[in-house]
């Protein structure tokens, strides 16, 4: 007996799609969202921008706000006993702070004698009670009721400063999100107008082509002999500082890999029959430009801007770092590192949480930017 | 000549500029002469490369000639400006070869085949211009669920017929196909040609059929040009190119016609077309085929073939067929 029976099929089925129907960016983002790491790095990037524009808005400092008594905090107290039930955290300037058994900050201890011989400083507890810190050895550590040296034991979270205080005695955590505002702001605006000049000289240079072509492209050649970076410098030191100066610096130069990427789009694009077509139909150069060149390119367009985005950052970074990006006291992620450098070895964590910031930024669209090259690619559609 | 033929190329000439070669140039069309009748359909053969494309694409304007005339009805269009073309390019249209290249794959099918109707009259509505779409996709054996579907979700066959709504839906009166049917399946390739033929009865369409083998094109074409390295050097009616093939390019290429019975094919002594296409670069000298032809004489490298009318209403470019009185200027078939 047959296990096949023929099935009967009238013209109507033939022609019918049976696909469900799916729109080009419906399709990217079901690629997309297959890749771990581009669903992680895109995750990222949603939490950091939610960090940045929110972020401040539910921090009760300013990004200025210093209290010069709460300087050089890190986020993990290690602290010692204090005779009335709270800790005790010895800086390594040796100031003394009380901190709540919540690990709130409760303030600083006041200095009483000094006594140079036995190498140990009296602080005020309150009235009745003084504590001793022997700095005889190092570390300084806090002498208990029978005047021995009791290590600092405890490590606290410190609730008051949830990631410390820099060399100003100001919260690192919101001059974080400041900083990451200031980053994604340059590298969103600097991407946007480099895509906008990118696509308009590299559409035009490879719709027009033959001898217009050559010129442009060879003026694009010139610009990128030199690292673009170093444009930027020299473009800034003839700007003020300011966020306003940065972005026009990173617009001025960084456009050539967009239009290059255009270009090659452009003029391959424009020798598919789908163009001819177009031309045969007698679409004008406008829409031949907006609805068939510009839209096939959109791809490598948009991998291109978002491998852009984090070289923008890391410019404004370094910028910053080396002093001649965004003006103090605005926190950018380029300047608090450079803050953190002077007391590097005593609060590592002053450069460590910057940075970390700029590593995830930039991960984080690094894999965006490596996904969305996966999933624009139509030869890997499944 | 009874009436005024619709589409008359004479002298087509279309040389395109080798990238950094200084000013040599690539002989894609040379000198290409023919006209059609209206409501006849011309084909086109030739092997790959021999420049069927960009004599078609010459002729709809999408490249500029570089000399020529070629005459829509009686107007001029080769030298034409750009922008006084419009009202000539709504009574031409185009039909591609690559069903997959052809269609923009950002754009959905309602989208495709509104773009003439966009172009050719600004003033329509979106509802009118719905109407005539879905009508039009009826037509071709679509339906109007089709149309919010982009052009990557339909097969080769349906995607060409999307295509061959594009072409038809300005109603014109010359539609150029090249290779229409070449990148589909055999079964599929039958549709799509009765389709063209069933259309061409119905609006009374003249066609310009480019292929590259003559299988095909004697089914569907009245009269047969036979083009090599951008010259016509065959050219009659159909039958009779398949009954009395003149030039040996000609009988090569009804010789590689895949023969379905092996006995026969086994029958057959010459093997067709030997060695490879010469450059259009710097095609030979004389006779372009000459290097490749079993007939060569010492005439051949030497002087090129007029194309003459040898036997009437067949002119072939060849100098075994060459007539003593032969004026390469009064070619025509009628
Ligand atoms: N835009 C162009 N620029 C430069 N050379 C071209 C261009 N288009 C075609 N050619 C050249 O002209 C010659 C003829 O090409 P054409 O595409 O017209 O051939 P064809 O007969 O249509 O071939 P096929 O059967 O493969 O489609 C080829 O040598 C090709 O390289
Ligand atoms: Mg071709």
């Amino acid at each position: 007996m047959s296990q096949w029976e023929r099935v009967q099929t009238n013209a109507q089925d033939r022609e019918r799609i049976w696909s469900v129907p799916r729109t080009f960016a419906g399709d990217v983002w079901f690629r997309f969202r297959k890749k771990p790491t581009a669903l992680a790095g895109f995750l990222i990037v949603v939490f950091l921008l939610c960090f940045a524009v929110f972020g401040p808005y539910l921090s009760p400092y300013g990004y200025s706000d210093q209290s010069r008594a709460l300087a050089n905090i890190p986020p993990i107290l290690s602290v010692s006993d204090a005779p009335d039930g709270n800790y005790l955290y010895v800086t390594p300037a040796l100031k003394v702070i009380l901190i709540g058994r919540d690990g709130k900050l409760l303030g600083q201890l006041s200095k009483g004698k000094d006594d140079e011989t036995l190498r140990r400083i009296a602080y005020t507890l309150d009235a009745q009670t003084e504590v001793y810190l022997d700095y005889s050895q190092k570390p300084a550590m806090i002498l208990s009721a029978e005047g021995e040296r009791t290590p600092a034991s405890k490590q606290v979270w410190n609730t008051t400063y949830l990631l410390g205080t820099d060399q100003l005695g100001r919260d690192i955590l919101t001059r974080l999100m400041y900083g990451a505002r200031i980053s994604l702001m340059v590298a969103f605006v600097a991407a946007t107008i480099n895509m906008v000049i990118g696509i308009l000289y590299g559409g035009i240079a490879g719709f027009v082509g033959g001898r217009a072509d050559a010129v442009m492209m060879r003026v694009v050649d010139i610009i990128s002999t030199i690292p673009l970076t170093l444009y930027v410098i020299l473009i800034k030191v003839t700007l003020d500082n300011g966020l306003l100066s940065i972005i026009i610096a990173l617009s001025s130069v960084y456009w050539v890999d967009m239009a290059r990427v255009v270009r090659g789009q452009v003029l391959s694009l424009k020798q598919q029959e789908f163009v001819l077509a177009s031309r045969a139909i007698g679409s004008s150069n406008r829409t031949i430009m907006l609805t068939h060149l510009i839209p096939n390119a959109m791809g490598p367009i948009l991998v291109t801007v978002t491998m852009l985005i984090p070289s923008a950052i890391f410019v404004e970074a370094f910028m910053s770092f080396i002093g001649i990006g965004i003006a103090p006291p605005m926190a950018s992620l380029g300047t608090m590192c450079n803050d953190a450098m002077e007391a590097l070895r005593s609060n590592p964590y002053q450069l460590f949480l910057p940075a970390l910031v700029i590593c995830l930024i930039m991960f984080a669209f690094n894999f965006v930017g490596d996904g969305l090259r996966d999933a624009l690619d139509p030869k890997l559609k499944k | 000549m009874s009436e005024r033929p619709l589409l008359r190329v004479t002298n087509l000439t279309k040389h395109f500029p080798v990238r950094g070669g200084g000013r040599r140039v690539v002989h894609a069309v040379d000198d290409v002469t023919f006209h059609i009748d209206r409501g006849t359909t011309f084909g086109l053969v030739g092997e790959s490369g021999c420049g069927k494309s960009s004599c078609a694409r010459t002729i709809i304007r999408i490249y500029d000639p570089t000399s020529g005339s070629v005459e829509l009805d009686g107007q001029e269009i080769a030298a034409c400006p750009a922008r006084e073309l419009m009202p000539m390019r709504r009574r031409m249209q185009m039909i591609f070869q690559d069903p997959y290249a052809s269609l923009n794959a950002r754009m959905t099918v309602r989208d495709i085949i509104a773009e003439p109707l966009n172009a050719h009259f600004a003033a329509l509505s979106r509802a009118q211009a719905d109407e005539m779409i879905f009508a039009m996709l009826e037509k071709v054996g679509l339906t109007r669920e089709h149309a919010n579907r982009y052009a990557h979700e339909f097969s080769g066959g349906q995607r060409q017929r999307v295509g061959i709504a594009r072409a038809l839906i300005l109603r014109p009166d010359l539609v150029i196909c090249d290779e229409p049917i070449s990148a589909l399946d055999v079964s599929i390739q039958a549709q799509i040609v009765n389709m063209l033929r069933d259309f061409q009865q119905e609006l009374g369409l003249t066609y310009l059929f480019i292929a590259h083998d003559l299988s095909m094109v004697r089914y569907v074409s009245d009269h047969v040009g036979v083009m090599y390295l951008g010259q016509l050097v065959e050219m009659c009616a159909a039958d009779e190119i398949y009954s009395h093939p003149l030039h040996p390019y000609t009988q090569g290429l009804l010789q590689s016609i895949p023969i379905p019975d092996p006995r026969l094919a086994r029958l057959k002594t010459a093997s067709g077309l030997e060695g490879d296409l010469p450059s259009p670069i710097d095609p030979p000298a004389g006779c372009r085929f000459h290097t490749r032809c079993p007939y060569a004489m010492a005439v051949c490298a030497l002087e090129q073939p007029p194309l003459c009318e040898a036997a009437p209403g067949h002119c072939v470019a060849c100098h075994l067929h060459t007539p003593r009185n032969c004026d390469a200027k009064s070619v025509s078939i009628e």
